[in-house]
């Protein structure tokens, strides 16, 4: 045996032993891996409904659009915007940490988050999904109280 | 004690780590760390840090435990741990080798005729250190330590195909760097 070899095993039984190095709790990595999970849906969801915010505010607002637009960028929800960065690099910064040694490629984890974004994006466009949940939804006391708090006026 | 359990699996040992008695890691560790040291040397070329890496992976190993996925190869993970930990150590001392400008990847020989397998075994060893890391290390891994082009794909993330072409480019680089020698 190489001598820089001989104590590997006697080294790492004695930690083992003596309790130095510890099994982490199958827990660490369920808990690990659902948030993760937990993060990538947060931050698909919250980028579904900027584009769908987005939307919503270039249909209603019609003529004089640059005065519209300059109020749309000042009362826009900047912060979903951060949560959703957020979100999508802690769930692959939490994936890369407990999946270390798993093939995970990462491009097509991006590129699919991005498709799913444009696909459900473009299906609630189709469907009037966004419009139905504003207006007549659970999202109708909450879209009416972020006009009113930010003076926007709906074209109704 | 290896050989009351060479009829168990890596993947049954790592069950019986987890689940029976933490003993049984000194089997892995046995199993493993001559190839790992001989795999990690050849990637960082120093003997000491090699060494160092090895222990470091073993442990690092041993706490992510009950992370593996017994369905899969043991062999794969456990290498691939060391890839990234001899990848740190790379990084920080920026040992990359420089890849050479003149070498013609293009060539339709059949570089197969030229490097019968046994014979590349002991050139690959010699050689190792003049080719690039990129390319030595599949290389190393296909021939010295016998991984199958999956297990080499799984081992360093790429698709297969990469795998066969960095293989076949190495053989080339072989023959042109260090046959001359």
């Amino acid at each position: 045996m190489p001598k820089e070899l001989k104590n590997i095993t006697q080294n790492i039984m004695n930690k083992i032993h003596h309790d130095k190095i510890k099994m982490r709790p199958k827990a660490y990595f369920v808990i690990g891996s659902l948030f993760s999970f937990i993060g990538l849906v947060a931050s698909m969801l919250t980028s579904i409904f900027l584009i769908s915010l987005i939307r919503f505010f270039l249909r209603t607002h019609g003529p004089m659009a640059e005065y519209r637009l300059e109020q749309i960028i000042s009362s826009f929800p900047w912060w979903t915007i951060i949560i959703a960065i957020l979100g999508l690099v802690i769930g692959i910064w939490i994936l890369r940490r407990y999946d270390f040694s798993y093939k995970i490629n990462f491009k097509i984890i991006i590129i699919g988050f991005i498709l799913a974004i444009i696909i459900t994006g473009w299906i609630i466009d189709m469907t009037g999904l966004n419009n139905t949940l504003f207006r007549r939804g659970p999202m109708r006391g909450i879209m009416r109280q972020y006009f009113q708090e930010n003076n926007i006026l709906l074209n109704q | 004690m290896m050989s009351d359990y060479e009829i168990f699996s890596d993947e049954e040992m790592v069950e019986k780590i987890r689940s029976i008695d933490q003993d049984f890691y000194a089997v892995i560790i046995e199993r493993y760390q001559n190839k790992l040291l001989r795999y990690a040397t050849n990637l960082i070329k120093d003997k000491d840090k090699a060494a160092d890496v090895v222990q470091d992976s073993f442990i690092k190993a041993f706490i992510n435990l009950k992370s593996f996925d017994i369905k899969k190869s043991f062999s794969s993970w456990i290498y691939r741990i060391v890839h990234n930990e001899a990848m740190n150590i790379i990084v920080k001392h920026q040992k990359e080798i420089k890849f050479p400008d003149d070498i013609d990847f293009k060539s339709k020989e059949d570089i197969g005729k030229d490097f019968e397998k046994k014979e590349i075994v002991a050139k690959v060893e010699k050689c190792l250190a003049k080719i690039p890391l990129l390319y030595s290390e599949p290389l190393a891994l296909f021939y010295i330590d016998e991984k199958s082009y999956k297990e080499i794909s799984d081992i360093l993330r790429l698709p297969m195909g990469t795998v066969a072409t960095r293989i076949s480019q190495a053989k080339i680089l072989m023959k042109n760097i260090c046959q001359k020698n």
